[in-house]
C-alpha cells in the first residue's frame, strides 16, 4: 500500500519541485535551486530502486496499483490510475536511474539559466516517471507530452551546433508521431467500447469483442507508425541523430535513453496485445523496416566522424533490434526487446555522458581530430570502452545488452529464420564502428590538429569525482542487470506471458492452462 | 555441495575477483596488481591441478537458471570430463608460467596493472570455456576471451599498429562468431536444447537428426578463434601484443579453444561437415608453413607456424568420424589425435614464444631475426630450451613430444585420405625448413646488431618457466607417462603397426630431415640477410604477399564497405531528410507566422504556457474521453 503511494510520489516529486522553482522565481538563490533540483532527481531514483526490490516477481498483472481521485473526479471523472507490471518496471527503473545520472551531471555542469533549466528538466523527469507508471491511457499519453515539450525547449535554448534546425526537425517528426499515436489510441478506445480510458478497462473490453480485420489493421497502423516515428524507425529516423547531436547532454541522455522507449513501450504494452490481428498483419513490414534500422543505419553509423552523431545513429540502429523482437509477437521476442530497451537505455545514456566528457577535454566532437586520449585519461577510456562494448552487444562488460539481443535473435529465428542472418550481421557492423570510435578517440597518437588545439584548451585531466558519479551509477546498474538478469527478466517474463503466446509451446501442444492464461488469442500464429 | 563444485566456483571466482579488484582499486599500482594477479593464478593452478588429477568427473549439480522467457531458458552450469581436464591442465600450467614470466618481462611497463588485470580476465574467460556446459554459455565466454585478447593485443595502445591489430582481431573474430551464433540459435530450435550432455544423448538415440548446416556454422567459431583460412588474418597481427600474451593466448590456449570446442561438440558435426573441416585444416596447415618461410620478425614466423599447427589439429579432427555405439556417441581417433597435438603444441609453442620473449627482452625489443645472431653463447638457457621446443615442433623422432603427436595425425591421414596425408607431410617438411632457418639465424654466427651484442641471459623469473616448459615439451608425448586423468581422450590416439609403423616413422623423419638439411644448405649458419629474397625475389615476393588475403580484405573494406557507408549516409542526408523537411518547412512557415507573436523570448512566459497547456489539456482530455 505504501509502495503504491511511493509510485505516485515518484511522479509527483519532480513536478512539485519544478513548480516550487517556477513560483519561487528569482527569489531562490542559485545554490538552493540546485539543492531543490538535487532532491527532485534523487527521490524518483530511490523510489524506483526500492520498487524494483519490492516488486513481486510472480505477479503477472499490475503491482502497486493506486487510483487517486483528483479534485475533478466528480465533475469529469478523472482519476490518476498508476501501477507497474513486469513490462513497466524495467523502464520505470530506467527513467529513475538515467534521470538521476543526467540530473547530477547537469547540476555540476549547467551554468546558464540554471533555474529554467531545472524547471524543464524536472518537468521532463516527472513526465518520464509518469509514462511508465500510468495504467490510465490518457495519462500515459499526457505524461509523454509533458516530457517531450521541455525537450524541444531545452534543445533550442541550451543546445549546441545546429540547434534551431534540430529542434524544428525534431518537433515536426515527434509531433506528427505523437498525433498519429493519439488518433490511434482514441480509435482503439472508441472501438473497444470501454467504460474508462485506461489500459485495463480497454483490454477487458477488447477481450470481449472481435474487431473486424480492417478495423484492427488500420488502428494498429496508426499506432505502429505513430509510435514508430517516436522511436525513430527507419526511414523516419533522421530527426534522432541530429536532435541528439544538438541537444544538451542531459537531454540527449534522457531522450535517447528513456523517452524514446515510450513508443516501443506503447506498442508492447498496448497496441500489439490489444490488436493481435493488426499486429500480425503489419509484423512482416515492421520487421523489414527494422532490418533497415539495423543494416542501413548501421552502415551510416560506420561513416560518422562526429562522436555524438555516431552515438545517435547507433542508438537508432539498436532500436531495430527492439522492433525485430516486437515483430516476433512471441514471449521470447518481446521479452528480449523489452530487456534490450532497458539495457540500451543505460548504455546509450553512458555514451552520451562520456561524449560530453570527451568534448570537455578535446574541445570537439570530431573523432578525426582527437587520438591518444587514453594516456591522459585512462579512467575515461576504461569507461568508454566498457560502455561501447556493452552497447555493441558484447557479452562482456555489460552483459545486459547481450541478453537482450540474443533473446531477440532466438525469438526471431522461430518466426522468420532468414532474418536472423542480416540481424546478426548487424552485430559485426556495430563492432566496426564501436572499435573505430575507441581507436580514433583514445588510442594511437594524438593527431596534429588535436595537438595544436591543446594550446588553447585547459590541461587535460582524468575524470574528477563529480564526473565519475553519474557514470558509475549507470554502469553499476547495467553491469548488475547483466550479471544477474533475472531480477528484471522474471517479472518481465510473467507480464509478457500473459500478453503473448509462447509460440513454441503452441506448436507442441495447446493446453487448457494456457488457454486460460492467454486472454488475447485473436489470430495469433499457430493458433488457428 | 560437492568439493568439485566448490573448486569450480573458486576457479571462476578467483580470476574474476582479481581482475575486478585490480580494475577498481589498483589501476595505478602495478606491483600490487601483479601480486594479486599472480597469487590468484597460483591458487587457481593448485585448485585446477587438484581437480584434474583427483576430482571426479561429471558430478555437476543441476545448472542454475539465469534467464527465462517462456520456454526459452539460459542456464549456467559446468560439465567436467577428461577432455575438459586436459585443457584445464594446459590452461593452469601455461597460465601460471606466463604470469611468472610476465613479472620480469613487464616489470617496467607503465601499463602493468592494466596488463595483469587483462591476464586475470583472460584466465576467467578461458576457464569459462573449459567448463561451460551449454552452447550459449560457451558463446559468452568465447566472446570474453576475445575481449581479453583484444585488450591485451591493444596493450601498447599508443602504437597505431597495435590499435589496428587489436581492432582487426576483434572484428575478424566477430565474423567467425557471426556464424557461430547463428549455428547456436539454429541448434537451439532444431534440437530444442543447447545443453551438451542432453545433445549427446539425443544424437546417441538417433544420429539422423544431425544437420550439416548446423555443424558447419558451429565450425565457424573455430575458423575465427583458431585462425583457420580465411579468417586467419588477425593472428599474425596479434603479435603486436606483449610476447607473454602471444605465448598464452595466441599460441597455447585461446587459439586452441577452437579445436577444443570442436572436440567438445564432436557429436554435432556430421560426416559431410567433417569433409569441409578436414580440407580447411589441411589447406591452413600448408598455407601457414608457406607464409612462415619469408617472415623476418621472429614472432611472425612463430605466428604463422601456429596457424599451420592449428591447421594440423583441425585436419586431425576432420579425419575422425562420428560413431555411435550402444546409443552413446563415441570419441573417435580424430578427437584424440587433435587433442594430443593440442596438448603437446601448447607446451612447445608457448616455450618458443616465451623463448622469443626472452630474446626480445634481452635485445631491447629487437624482433628482426637478421638483427640477432650468436645468441647461443650469450643466452645459454634460452638457447637450450628454445632448441628443445624447436626440435619438438619439427618432430625429432622418438624423443620430443611433437614427434608423437604429429605422427598420430599423419598416420590418421595416411589411413583415411592419401591426398591430405601428402599435403600434411609436405607441410611438415616446410616446418622443419622455416624453423631451422630461424634457429640458425638467431642463435649462430656473429651478433648482427648492438642490441644482440649486448644481450645477456635473463633472470630466474624468465628462465625457470622456460625450463619447466622444456620439460613438458619432451615428456608430454611419452604415452606411458600420460596420467589416468586424461585416459578418456588420449587412450584413443591412433597407432600404426608393423610395416605401416616403420613407413610412417621413415616418412615423418625423412620429411623433417630433408627440411632441416635444405635450410642448412640454403640459408647457411648465422646468415646476414635472406638468401631467398636476394636470389629469387619473385618467389620471395609471392610468398611474402601471403596469398593476398589482407589485400583482398582491405580492398573490400575500402572499396565496398566504406563506399556503401558513404552512399547510404548521402542518401540519408539528401533524400530522406531533405525531402521531408523541405515539404514540411512550407507548412511550418505558415504556422510560425501565426505563432510569432507568442514568442516573447522570455522563458518564464514559455514555462507558464506549458503549465497552462497542461491544465487545459487535462481538462479537455478528460471531458472528451471520459
Amino acid at each position: 500500500m505504501v509502495n503504491s503511494y511511493l509510485l505516485q510520489f515518484a511522479i509527483l516529486f519532480p513536478l512539485a519541485f519544478a513548480l516550487i522553482l517556477l513560483v519561487g522565481g528569482r527569489r531562490i538563490p542559485d545554490p538552493v535551486t540546485r539543492i531543490i533540483a538535487f532532491f527532485g532527481v534523487l527521490y524518483p531514483a530511490l523510489i524506483a530502486i526500492w520498487l524494483w526490490i519490492a516488486f513481486d516477481p510472480g505477479a503477472s498483472g499490475y503491482d502497486f496499483v493506486a487510483n487517486v481521485q483528483t479534485g475533478l473526479t466528480d465533475w469529469v471523472g478523472i482519476s490518476l490510475k498508476t501501477g507497474l507490471n513486469g513490462i513497466g518496471l524495467p523502464l520505470f527503473v530506467l527513467s529513475g536511474v538515467v534521470g538521476l545520472a543526467a540530473g547530477l551531471h547537469s547540476l555540476l555542469t549547467v551554468r546558464e539559466k540554471v533555474r529554467e533549466f531545472f524547471i524543464l528538466y524536472l518537468l521532463m523527469l516527472g513526465g518520464l516517471m509518469g509514462v511508465f507508471a500510468s495504467i490510465d491511457l490518457f495519462f500515459f499519453y499526457f505524461f509523454h507530452e509533458l516530457a517531450l515539450i521541455p525537450t524541444f525547449l531545452m534543445i533550442g535554448l541550451w543546445g549546441g551546433r545546429n540547434r534551431r534546425y534540430a529542434a524544428m526537425k525534431m518537433t515536426i517528426y515527434l509531433t506528427v508521431g505523437a498525433m498519429l499515436s493519439l488518433v490511434g489510441l482514441i480509435a482503439l478506445y472508441v472501438q473497444s467500447g470501454a467504460e474508462a480510458f485506461n489500459m485495463i478497462a480497454v483490454r477487458e473490453a477488447m477481450a470481449g469483442q472481435t474487431l473486424s480485420e480492417a478495423a484492427q489493421n488500420y488502428t494498429f497502423a496508426l499506432l505502429l507508425f505513430g509510435f514508430g516515428i517516436l522511436v525513430s524507425i527507419w526511414p523516419f529516423h533522421t530527426w534522432a541523430p541530429l536532435g541528439y547531436g544538438a541537444a544538451p547532454t542531459a537531454n540527449a541522455m534522457l531522450h535517447s535513453g528513456v523517452l524514446k522507449k515510450f513508443g516501443l513501450y506503447g506498442l508492447v504494452q498496448i497496441a500489439a496485445p490489444m490488436l493481435p490481428g493488426g499486429a500480425e498483419h503489419w509484423a512482416y513490414l515492421l520487421a523489414l523496416l527494422a532490418l533497415g534500422n539495423v543494416l542501413v543505419v548501421g552502415f551510416i553509423t560506420v561513416d560518422q566522424s562526429d562522436l555524438k552523431q555516431m552515438i545517435g545513429y547507433s542508438s537508432v540502429m539498436h532500436m531495430g533490434y527492439c522492433f525485430l523482437g516486437l515483430a516476433c509477437l512471441s514471449v521470447v521476442g518481446v521479452g528480449g526487446a523489452v530487456f534490450l530497451m532497458f539495457a540500451h537505455g543505460l548504455s546509450v545514456a553512458i555514451l552520451f555522458l562520456l561524449a560530453d566528457y570527451v568534448y570537455r577535454r578535446t574541445g570537439t566532437f570530431d573523432m578525426n581530430a582527437m587520438g591518444g586520449l587514453a594516456r591522459k585519461t585512462p579512467l575515461l577510456a576504461t569507461f568508454f570502452v566498457t560502455a561501447m562494448l556493452a552497447s555493441i552487444g558484447l557479452p562482456g562488460p555489460g552483459l545486459a545488452n547481450f541478453w537482450g539481443e540474443l533473446t531477440v535473435f532466438v525469438g526471431l529465428w522461430q518466426w522468420q529464420s532468414w532474418m536472423v542472418v542480416p540481424a546478426v550481421f548487424g552485430v559485426v557492423i556495430s563492432a566496426i564502428y564501436g572499435l573505430r570510435s575507441m581507436g580514433k578517440i583514445f588510442f594511437g597518437e594524438e593527431t596534429e590538429s588535436f595537438q595544436k588545439r591543446q594550446a588553447s584548451l585547459p590541461v587535460i585531466r582524468d575524470l574528477d569525482f563529480g564526473e565519475k558519479v553519474p557514470a558509475v551509477i549507470l554502469l553499476a546498474v547495467l553491469v548488475f542487470a547483466g550479471l544477474w538478469p533475472r531480477t528484471l527478466s522474471d517479472p518481465l517474463n510473467e507480464a509478457v506471458q500473459s500478453y503473448y503466446p509462447d509460440q513454441r509451446a503452441e506448436t507442441l501442444a495447446t493446453t487448457q492452462e494456457q488457454d486460460e492464461k492467454i486472454v488475447y488469442r485473436g489470430t495469433l500464429p499457430g493458433n488457428e | 555441495m560437492s568439493a568439485e563444485t566448490l573448486v569450480v566456483i573458486l576457479l571462476f571466482a578467483l580470476p574474476f575477483l582479481s581482475a575486478a579488484v585490480i580494475g577498481i582499486w589498483f589501476r595505478l599500482q602495478g606491483n600490487i596488481a601483479a601480486a594479486i594477479s599472480v597469487a590468484s593464478c597460483g591458487v587457481v593452478a593448485l585448485l585446477g591441478l587438484w581437480l584434474v588429477f583427483f576430482g571426479e568427473r561429471s558430478v555437476a549439480p543441476a545448472p542454475v537458471e539465469w534467464l527465462t522467457f517462456g520456454t526459452y531458458t539460459v542456464n549456467m552450469g559446468y560439465y567436467f570430463n577428461d577432455l575438459a581436464a586436459l585443457l584445464l591442465f594446459i590452461v593452469v600450467v601455461v597460465g601460471l608460467l606466463v604470469h611468472i614470466f610476465s613479472l620480469e618481462y613487464m616489470r617496467k611497463d607503465e601499463g602493468k596493472a592494466r596488463y595483469f588485470a587483462g591476464l586475470s580476465l583472460f584466465m576467467f574467460s578461458m576457464i569459462g570455456i573449459v567448463f561451460a556446459d551449454n552452447l550459449i554459455m560457451i558463446f559468452i565466454f568465447w566472446e570474453l576471451v576475445g575481449l581479453s585478447s583484444f585488450l591485451l593485443i591493444n596493450h601498447y595502445f599508443h602504437k597505431p599498429s597495435a590499435v589496428a591489430a587489436s581492432k582487426k582481431a576483434f572484428i575478424v573474430n566477430r565474423v567467425g562468431d557471426f556464424g557461430f551464433l547463428i549455428g547456436i540459435i539454429w541448434a537451439y530450435w532444431h534440437f530444442g536444447t543447447v545443453e551438451l550432455s542432453v545433445l549427446a544423448d539425443m544424437v546417441g538415440q538417433d544420429s539422423d537428426i544431425l544437420v550439416t548446416g548446423i555443424g558447419l556454422l558451429l565450425f565457424c567459431s573455430a575458423l575465427g578463434k583458431s585462425g583457420q583460412i580465411p579468417l586467419h588474418v588477425w593472428l599474425p597481427d596479434a603479435m603486436e601484443g606483449p610476447t607473454p600474451v602471444s605465448a598464452l593466448i595466441h599460441a597455447a590456449t585461446m587459439v586452441a579453444a577452437g579445436i577444443y570446442l570442436l572436440c567438445r561438440i564432436y557429436f554435432l558435426i556430421p560426416p559431410e561437415a567433417l569433409v569441409v573441416v578436414l580440407w580447411v585444416g589441411v589447406i591452413t596447415a600448408l598455407f601457414g608453413s608457406l607464409c612462415a618461410i619469408t617472415q623476418k620478425d621472429i614472432k611472425k614466423i612463430l605466428a604463422y607456424s601456429t596457424i599451420s599447427q592449428l591447421g594440423y589439429m583441425v585436419a586431425a579432427f576432420g579425419l575422425g568420424a562420428l560413431a555411435v555405439k550402444n546409443g552413446v556417441p563415441v570419441m573417435q581417433a580424430g578427437v584424440a589425435a587433435a587433442m594430443f597435438h593440442l596438448f603437446t603444441h601448447a607446451f612447445f609453442k608457448a616455450l618458443l614464444f616465451l623463448g622469443s620473449g626472452s630474446i626480445i627482452h634481452a635485445c631491447h625489443h629487437e624482433q628482426n631475426i637478421y638483427r640477432m645472431g650468436g645468441l647461443r653463447t650469450k643466452m645459454p638457457v634460452t638457447f637450450v630450451t628454445f632448441t628443445i621446443a624447436y626440435l619438438a615442433l619439427i618432430g625429432l623422432p622418438f624423443i620430443t613430444a611433437g614427434f608423437f603427436s604429429k605422427e598420430a595425425i599423419l598416420y590418421l591421414a595416411f589411413a583415411n585420405n592419401k591426398l591430405a596425408f601428402l599435403v600434411l607431410l609436405f607441410s611438415a617438411l616446410l616446418t622443419a625448413f622455416y624453423m631451422t632457418r630461424l634457429w640458425l639465424t638467431v642463435f649462430f654466427g656473429a651478433p648482427k646488431s648492438e642490441a644482440a651484442e649486448e644481450s645477456k641471459e635473463n633472470g630466474l623469473l624468465i628462465t625457470v618457466p622456460l625450463g619447466i616448459l622444456a620439460f613438458f615439451s619432451i615428456i608430454a608425448g611419452w604415452e606411458f607417462l600420460h596420467p589416468q586423468a586424461f585416459s578418456g581422450i588420449l587412450d584413443g590416439i591412433p597407432h600404426p603397426s608393423g610395416w605401416t609403423y616403420l613407413l610412417m616413422v621413415a616418412l615423418g623423419s625423412g620429411a623433417m630431415a630433408i627440411g632441416v638439411a635444405a635450410a642448412y644448405v640454403y640459408f647457411g649458419v648465422g646468415s646476414r640477410q635472406d638468401r631467398l629474397e636476394r636470389e629469387h625475389p619473385g618467389v620471395y615476393a609471392f610468398l611474402s604477399a601471403k596469398f593476398f588475403f589482407d589485400q583482398v580484405y582491405n580492398w573490400y573494406v575500402k572499396t565496398i564497405q566504406e563506399r556503401l557507408a558513404l552512399l547510404l549516409h548521402f542518401i540519408d542526408q539528401i533524400f530522406i531528410s531533405g525531402l521531408i523537411i523541405r515539404g514540411s518547412a512550407g507548412v511550418l512557415g505558415l504556422c510560425s507566422t501565426g505563432l510569432r507573436n507568442l514568442q516573447t523570448g522570455n522563458l518564464q512566459h514559455y514555462l507558464y504556457w506549458i503549465f497552462f497547456g497542461v491544465v487545459v489539456f487535462w481538462i479537455l482530455g478528460r471531458t472528451v474521453f471520459s
